[in-house]
């Protein structure tokens, strides 16, 4: 495995545990904002859960979005960012690593508890799995595509709605594929294209992305 | 072999003298109003044949006759779009200038052909399939698509460095292209009340030449629109950004000597 890759996944990982507030956030954002439907909707089961994977999604697609705008900013003030632009590394894949770990702790953390909010929402049982491949499958791409919207916006002071502007357009097609799978296995039909172009998302993405996010920060810090 | 280097040359030559703001200032001055002539005359032969000219259809009657500004404005959204990323990644590629002002100044009339083609899209909806908005796949994918050009404008206007805000935009133009495929295969990848490729497509257009002919004159019409609008915004741009230049100022000097006399 390449050494830039472990080494940044070490240093990412570390700074999680040092300030659990970025673990603990993402997540309580993610189940408030969950709850808002119930309180706001007629209280009819049946309803609850035919919208609720439409819900648990586009609440995970919100709390992503709010933590990409703290993704790059601690390192962007202390200055660590202006030297990995110097440093010889690959800055690709450093940004990959970040990336990753940032990943791990909102997009996977949602994930998997995903089934819970699933369960209150009175999802079917093999609807609950459905999601959760779904999440499985399409929140690395949002933290990914989100990361370029991150670089791009890393040296603005009020960049949080700048931010919201130009990625979740980006966002509308995963978020098409994720929900409607759960469309999908609801009427009965097969889930193997909304899965496979999914994976195809994610495939572009780890592929592509870094060099994105690498280029947009060599951009926007000068 | 001589010969085509010698047109590798000087198609060199014509794009990177183009991408130097004087010059194309320079050929500007010429491109600009024939392309606003060729608009006017091509609209007007289009618009007349499509109006006039070109029998009612057998079901829809006379409302069909909004596809030639729908159709055209739903085009060149998506062709802006592709010129709008290629300029933004030749900008990102050779540090061009003028691809970065050929980028920006193409976002906004993007933008409005995009909010045309979804308005007369609706128009025409209301009284054909009977709702004015149905969130199916080529009508959501067009609302992204304009979401996308606001985003594009809104991270060149957030920045106060220029070149800064051209390069971060143009990052954005490129990433934002995999909206373009998905647009144009959305009639076809997912069923949809949208109807499919009519012109385009294998085995010639599903139209009569009568009802074709106008659509594409206003289709060219419409693009030296585009064109005629870019070149002026370009112009603009160009007199704005090179403002301290030494060619700019003797050029403000030259008009104003001209009006005083």
């Amino acid at each position: 495995m390449n050494s830039t890759f472990i080494l940044f996944c070490r240093r990412e990982w570390q700074l999680l545990f040092r300030n659990t507030a970025n673990l603990v956030q993402p997540l309580c954002f993610f189940v408030i904002i969950t709850l808002l439907f119930p309180f706001s909707l007629p209280l009819e089961n049946e309803l609850l859960s035919r919208i609720g994977g439409g819900v648990i999604w586009v609440s995970a697609v919100l709390a992503i979005l709010m933590s990409l705008d703290a993704m790059f900013k601690a390192d962007y003030n202390d200055g660590a960012l202006e030297q990995w632009l110097m440093h010889p590394r690959s800055l690709p894949i450093a940004m990959l690593a970040k990336v990753f770990i940032h990943w791990v702790a909102t997009g996977l953390l949602l994930t998997l508890f995903s089934p819970v909010l699933s369960m209150a929402f009175r999802i079917p049982t093999d609807q609950i799995w459905v999601l959760f491949i779904g999440l499985l499958l399409g929140t690395p791409s949002l933290s990914l595509i989100g990361a370029i919207g991150a670089a791009l916006t890393v040296s603005l002071h009020r960049g949080g709605v700048l931010l919201a502007v130009i990625i979740l357009p980006l966002y509308i097609p995963i978020l098409i594929f994720g929900a409607g799978m759960i469309t999908q296995s609801s009427l009965g039909a097969s889930i193997d294209s909304q899965v496979y172009a999914l994976i195809a998302i994610l495939t572009l993405a780890i592929t592509l992305t870094p060099f994105a996010i690498a280029g947009a920060l060599r951009i926007t810090i000068e | 072999m001589k010969f085509l280097s010698t047109i590798w040359q000087f198609l060199n030559r014509s794009f990177f003298r183009l991408g130097s703001p004087r010059e194309f200032y320079k050929i500007s001055n010429y491109v600009t109003p024939v392309f606003g002539l060729l608009f006017l005359v091509l609209t007007l032969i289009g618009s007349y044949n499509a109006l006039f000219v070109a029998p009612a259809d057998y079901q829809q009657g006379d409302s069909y006759r909004i596809l030639f500004v729908h159709v055209p404005s739903a085009w060149l959204s998506l062709f802006i779009y592709i010129v709008m990323a290629s300029a933004a990644a030749i900008g990102l590629i050779w540090r061009m200038k003028m691809a970065y002002i050929v980028a920006i100044c193409s976002a906004p009339i993007g933008a409005t052909f995009t909010a045309i083609a979804l308005a007369t899209g609706s128009l025409w909806g209301a009284p054909i399939w009977g709702t004015w908005w149905e969130w199916d796949a080529r009508l959501t994918s067009e609302l992204i698509l304009l979401f996308i050009y606001f985003g594009v404008m809104a991270l060149y206007y957030a920045f106060e460095e220029r070149t800064t805000a051209e390069r971060a935009m143009a990052v954005l133009a490129v990433v934002g292209i995999v909206i373009v495929p998905i647009i144009h295969y959305s009639v076809e990848w997912w069923s949809s009340l949208h109807q499919g490729a009519t012109v385009f497509r294998e085995g010639g257009p599903a139209m009569p030449p009568s009802m074709l002919k106008p659509l594409l004159y206003n289709a060219l019409g419409f693009t030296f629109f585009y064109g005629y609008i870019l070149f002026l915004r370009a112009r603009n741009m160009v007199l704005d950004n090179e403002r301290k230049s030494k060619w700019v100022q003797e050029l403000v000097n030259k008009e104003h000597n001209k009006e005083a006399h």
